[in-house]
């Protein structure tokens, strides 16, 4: 999207543990966990970065 | 196709809250079907695995060595320079007590609530939240990835720290990120750890939060780290932190890591709703954890025995509204509202201490025989050696 940071969440298992930490504390609830996949709503998400700070592992970035 | 179900009592979520709120809905009368989106109830584990002992009796739990692993004789305080603070088990009231295998932990709640009379279906995840004229009347859920809708008047919510059913249902259940903790543990081998304590470190090591040694058995811990959001910076913080804190340890660094697990852990103040029309909310999805401890399955059970036995109540006198559901909020609140608040009041000024500060506090208190760990007797000691310490924590006392 133009002129908006790209929120990417590494879901594949190289490095997310899938335990639900963004989901958690999204504070739009646009993180969806579904066993082991993780997708977002980029309508919603607006780039706050909780997730980002949430995530044990450093599985979300943006860049 | 898979047909639309019609029960009394409908339960998201199959851990401990979940699943005390199935067995005593069920024992009270109720028809009751609980969900849970995963295929085997308890597993992945997302836990620490320590939890206090003596609040089982009166949730009807019966200890078993099935998941059990350690009977801890109480726990050990590090300061950062790593003085050390021993609580025994008398002192620190019911902050200490077992070393557990969650996931078997879980499965024998599950196996109450359904010997109970309770239905537990898996593979079954709620998607989104029926309502009709504003009050919740049952879930949209896909079991085996086909949709189909659960009806019933009384929905609960027990679906953990991701919480969907409470927001789909209106419930504010968002927390600030000083109230929230990211939390990432290793299961560890071949490291030395004392099957007799659980180890707390505090301090910088982990800003907002602590690193914990819970022992599973002789040379096997749990070796973990909570870190507050509002504290941290660096993406992957929790990992980097624990990473720090086991190469700094020798005992821990030569162990080798079988189980990684992760989590966020709310530290807020409590809810100030936790019901509305046709809903009720419990466990970690209701925000109960101990903002002091980051304990939460005691709390989750106690109030899931309080929430089954109501929503059961008001099937019966067919009034599952928000204000019938009165009693559970009173209910769960007399029992422990008032101990999360002044343990949250407590979380936060403990956050703000340096290192310099938590190592004089860990001091004043190693000479001094406190006859129970509480925040008020714990401040009196600091006192009496250091006043300026305490300067600030004067509405404690």
């Amino acid at each position: 999207m133009p002129g908006k940071k790209g929120l990417h969440i590494e879901s594949s298992g190289q490095l997310c543990i899938y335990c639900g930490a963004c989901v958690g504390v999204c504070p739009l609830n646009c993180i969806y966990l579904d066993e082991t996949r993780i997708t977002f709503d980029e309508k919603i998400c607006t780039r706050c970065e909780v997730c980002v700070k949430a995530c044990p592992v450093g599985a979300i970035e943006i860049g | 196709m898979v047909e639309n179900l019609t029960t009394d009592v409908l339960v998201v979520g199959a851990g401990p809250a979940g699943s005390m709120t199935a067995k005593w809905a069920a024992k009270s009368g109720a028809r009751v079907i609980m969900i849970e989106k995963r295929q085997e109830v308890g597993s992945p584990v997302r836990c620490g695995e320590g939890m206090s002992k003596d609040w089982l009796k009166e949730v009807g739990i019966v200890p078993s060595n099935r998941w059990i692993n350690v009977e801890v004789e109480g726990a050990r305080i590090f300061s950062p320079s790593e003085q050390v603070l021993e609580i025994n088990e008398k002192h620190a009231g019911n902050e200490v007590g077992y070393v557990v295998e969650r996931d078997a932990f879980d499965k024998q709640l599950a196996i109450d609530a359904a010997n109970a009379g309770a239905e537990l279906m898996l593979k079954t995840a709620a998607t989104g939240i029926l309502k009709e004229n504003g009050k919740v009347v049952g879930v949209k859920a896909k079991r085996f990835g086909e949709p189909f809708e659960i009806r019933a008047p009384v929905t609960i919510g027990a679906d953990g720290f991701e919480s969907q059913v409470g927001r789909w249902a209106g419930i504010p259940t968002n927390i600030a990120m000083k109230d929230m903790d990211s939390c990432l543990q290793y299961r560890m081998t071949n490291v030395d750890c004392d099957v007799r304590y659980c180890d707390f470190y505090l301090g910088s090591v982990a800003p907002g939060g602590y690193v914990w040694i819970f022992p599973k058995a002789e040379g096997l811990a749990n070796v973990g780290i909570g870190v507050q959001l509002s504290q941290i910076h660096d993406m992957a913080a929790a990992r980097t932190y624990l990473d720090a804190w086991i190469g700094k340890h020798p005992a821990y660094s030569k162990g080798k890591t079988i189980d990684v697990v992760g989590g966020g852990v709310s530290i807020s103040p409590p809810l100030k709703q936790t019901a509305g029309d046709g809903i009720m909310l419990v466990g970690d999805a209701a925000r109960m954890i101990d903002p002091l401890t980051g304990g939460g399955i005691a709390n989750g059970c106690i109030a899931g025995k309080i929430c089954g036995e109501v929503a059961a109540q008001s099937v019966v006198a067919k009034t599952p509204t928000k204000e019938f559901f009165q009693a559970y909020e009173k209910g769960w609140r007399g029992r422990f509202e008032e101990k999360l608040y002044r343990n949250w009041l407590a979380k936060e000024k403990l956050c703000t201490l340096s290192d310099a500060t938590f190592d004089k506090v860990v001091d004043a208190l190693q000479g001094v025989k406190l006859q129970k760990l509480s925040v008020h007797n714990i401040l009196k000691a600091v006192h009496e050696k250091y006043p300026d310490v305490t300067r600030e924590f004067e509405s404690f006392l």
